[in-house]
């Protein structure tokens, strides 16, 4: 049995030497044929919701911009993973992408916790990624390489208070987090802000992932008596806290953010989303041809409604386009340059992309939208500068 | 006053728990198995529940249909898995029911079943009226969940206390051996045994996937451990110490939260409970020593 081991361990080394000369030389990728593009996101798992849905509005936004002449003359190839959301496979990914697939770019559909693993892998290999909607601060804290589409977190926390204190017109508010990366930097950017602002937070409390049982933290809230409630959540645990708020007979304004910005939300809440006002990144009522085109592209292709994940995993794809298109190679480097310099750009869903900042953050409005007759609908659009890029 | 709303929320949800844990602790009862894959049924039986919500809009056909499948997915997995198992180590029967739970949940979350999404299962309260007095309210669908639980419990109990079969299990459950030998048919005892403790899983799972409306591939996951928790608290096999438990153990996480919040999240608080249970009083709250 030894014997036999060794002898695979030469075979295997003899393989590996064989294959190494046999390898193209340092070049990333040939000059012709199609440009691949790495992509993860969790299409199993308690995240496929949300990743079969980045998955889905990626492989529109590449097909879309093949049809329409590919990138450099040449068409893009998404080469994609399954992560389960998990930070372990999606670092693995990362590597296989790189190292396998040699992808010149990388977009992450995934959550905060599998896009902080992959971070560090791209940045070291010198390929720029894009993530879509993970907005933990961390991500883009990894180094130069790094961009994302999402606003921050902590900048959406901030127009949250915004449009709390100065649109709402609420004094008191409490503050119901979700118990991970995305619910408690969303937090600390309401909290920053709600402060400058001088509301008073009567309440805070926190939940685990998946909660599914608010009924008794409502009756917290309701002995609290705030004007307002700031909750971070995804759709399940949102349809769950809105529905059982109705129930408990708690009056008072619901602000989510894009964890709620889902049709399933709506579904699954029923009668008891409406009224509820939330901050995204996807404006559904915009004018824009852009957003407009996707909201149709996407219904027509898989026969139901884009969300604000899907929205932001089709514009990394587009971001990445036209930076390899403006940049004029898939030299990795020049890429990263035309992503840091993109001003103005309009072919994104979420969008316009005004600029990135210094630390490869995007400025862009940020929209509220508030759900009427069983649809998210425009209730204040947040173009200021100086409230919506990160600091 | 909102001790006496946690304390109905509470029993709501202990209510729920009853349901799924009691079918769990009759198959310990008798096979000594530690049955995951019942996680399993519970979300077979909230699917089929949907399924059939969504073509007849009635939530009672929809319970009914839920229930007998599930009965029969039980019976399915004894006769077809476990049977082959009974003089195995209990390991055996354990990993084997494990890679049940996980298999079906997979196939589950597949596309053309009910894929990743949560479903909604808008079936509201059937049409029950809603309640409300000074000190507490309870929704139609609390009262809904409160009337099917009580209902089944009770039928549970005549059939295991009445019926001929019903005494089989009693004797099945204080010794399988020594029923066999007096006389007991143990394969249609287990059968039933099977079939009935599914059907309650069954009716577990349309009956959550009502009161949060929502129906997923993976909603199993949860109480396929805290069912668990439940009939280890109960004591291991006792029917009446899992119902206790359940309502204990409900109590505890609401009051817990509505007092201090989330310390701790809420699993994170029977296993707590558990593992205090396991020190003090290890054969359960009704077990026997």
């Amino acid at each position: 049995m030894k014997r036999n081991i060794g002898l695979l361990l030469v075979l295997l080394l003899a393989f590996g030497l064989l294959a190494a000369q046999c390898a193209p030389s340092a070049q990333p990728q040939a000059a012709e044929g199609p440009i691949k593009i790495g992509f993860f996101s969790p299409t199993t798992g308690f995240a496929a919701a949300d990743g079969t849905s980045a998955l889905q509005s990626a492989q529109l936004a590449v097909s879309m911009i093949n049809d329409a002449g590919g990138v450099l003359g040449r068409p893009l190839e998404l080469v994609y993973y399954d992560d389960a959301a998990k930070p372990d496979q999606a670092s693995a990914i990362a590597r296989k992408l790189i190292e396998q697939d040699k992808v010149v770019a990388g977009v992450s559909g995934s959550y905060s916790g599998a896009t902080r693993a992959a971070a560090p892998i791209f940045q070291e290999a010198g390929i720029p990624m894009v993530s879509a909607y993970a907005i933990h601060p961390e991500i883009t804290a990894t180094g130069d390489k790094i961009f994302r589409v999402g606003t921050l977190a902590t900048v959406q926390g901030r127009v949250g208070a915004e449009l709390m204190g100065n649109v709402l017109g609420a004094k008191r508010v409490a503050i119901l987090t979700i118990d991970n990366d995305f619910g408690v930097s969303l937090t600390d950017g309401f909290k920053a802000h709600a402060q400058e602002l001088g509301l008073e937070i009567v309440l805070e409390e926190k939940y685990p992932l998946g909660e599914t049982e608010f009924r008794p933290i409502i009756g917290k809230i309701k002995e609290a008596a705030p004007d307002a409630v700031y909750a971070t959540g995804y759709y399940n645990e949102a349809a769950n806290l809105v529905s059982q708020a109705v129930d408990e007979g708690l009056e008072v304004q619901i602000v989510g953010q894009e964890g709620y910005d889902s049709p399933k939300f709506i579904e699954l809440a029923g009668p008891a989303a409406e009224g509820v006002i939330i901050t995204t990144d996807l404006n559904r009522d915009s004018e824009r041809a852009a957003t407009k085109l996707f909201l149709e592209q996407y219904k027509a292709t898989y026969e139901e409604e884009a969300d604000m994940v899907g929205a932001s995993a089709y514009d990394a794809v587009h971001v990445l386009a036209q930076a390899i298109e403006a940049a004029g190679s898939t030299d990795p480097s020049a890429i990263t340059a035309a992503i840091a310099g993109l001003k103005d750009f309009e072919d994104v869903a979420s969008g316009p992309f005004w600029y990135y900042t210094a630390k490869r953050e995007v400025v862009r409005p940020v929209s509220a939208q508030i759900v009427k007759g069983g649809a998210f609908h425009l209730f204040h659009e947040f173009e200021d500068v100086a409230l919506v890029e990160a600091k | 006053m909102p001790f006496f709303q946690n304390l109905s929320n509470a029993v709501v949800l202990g209510s729920t728990y009853i349901l799924m844990a009691v079918g769990l602790s009759m198959v310990y009862g008798v096979l000594k198995i530690l049955h995951i894959a019942h996680a399993a049924v519970y979300t077979v039986g909230a699917f089929i529940g949907l399924l059939v919500f969504t073509w007849f809009e009635s939530f009672w056909l929809a319970l009914l249909v839920a229930m007998i499948a599930s009965g029969v997915m039980g019976v399915l997995i004894y006769r077809g898995v476990y049977f082959y198992m009974l003089d195995a180590p209990r390991t055996v029967p354990l990993i084997a029911s494990i890679g049940l739970f996980v298999m079906f949940t997979d196939l589950l979350q597949k596309g053309f079943l009910m894929g990743p999404y949560q479903q909604a299962l808008p079936a509201g309260g059937a049409g029950l009226p809603s309640f409300q007095t000074g000190l507490f309210s309870l929704t139609s669908k609390q009262i809904l969940v409160l009337l099917v639980t009580l209902v089944l419990l009770v039928v549970v109990y005549l059939l295991l206390t009445r019926t001929r079969v019903g005494l089989g299990w009693q004797a099945a459950a204080m010794d399988r051996e020594m029923a066999g030998a007096v006389g007991v048919d143990l394969n249609r005892v287990v059968a039933l045994n099977f079939f009935l403790g599914s059907a309650l899983a069954g009716a577990a799972g349309v009956l959550v996937g009502v009161y949060n409306n929502s129906v997923f591939a993976t909603m199993g996951d949860l109480p396929s451990y805290k069912a668990f928790i439940i009939i280890v608290l109960g004591g291991m096999g006792s029917l009446p110490g899992t119902i206790v438990a359940s309502l204990l153990l409900a109590l505890v996480e609401n009051f817990l939260v509505a007092s201090v919040g989330y310390v701790l999240p809420r699993d994170a608080i029977a296993f707590l409970v558990l593992i205090l249970m396991l020190m003090f009083r290890p054969h359960g709250l009704l077990g026997q020593e």
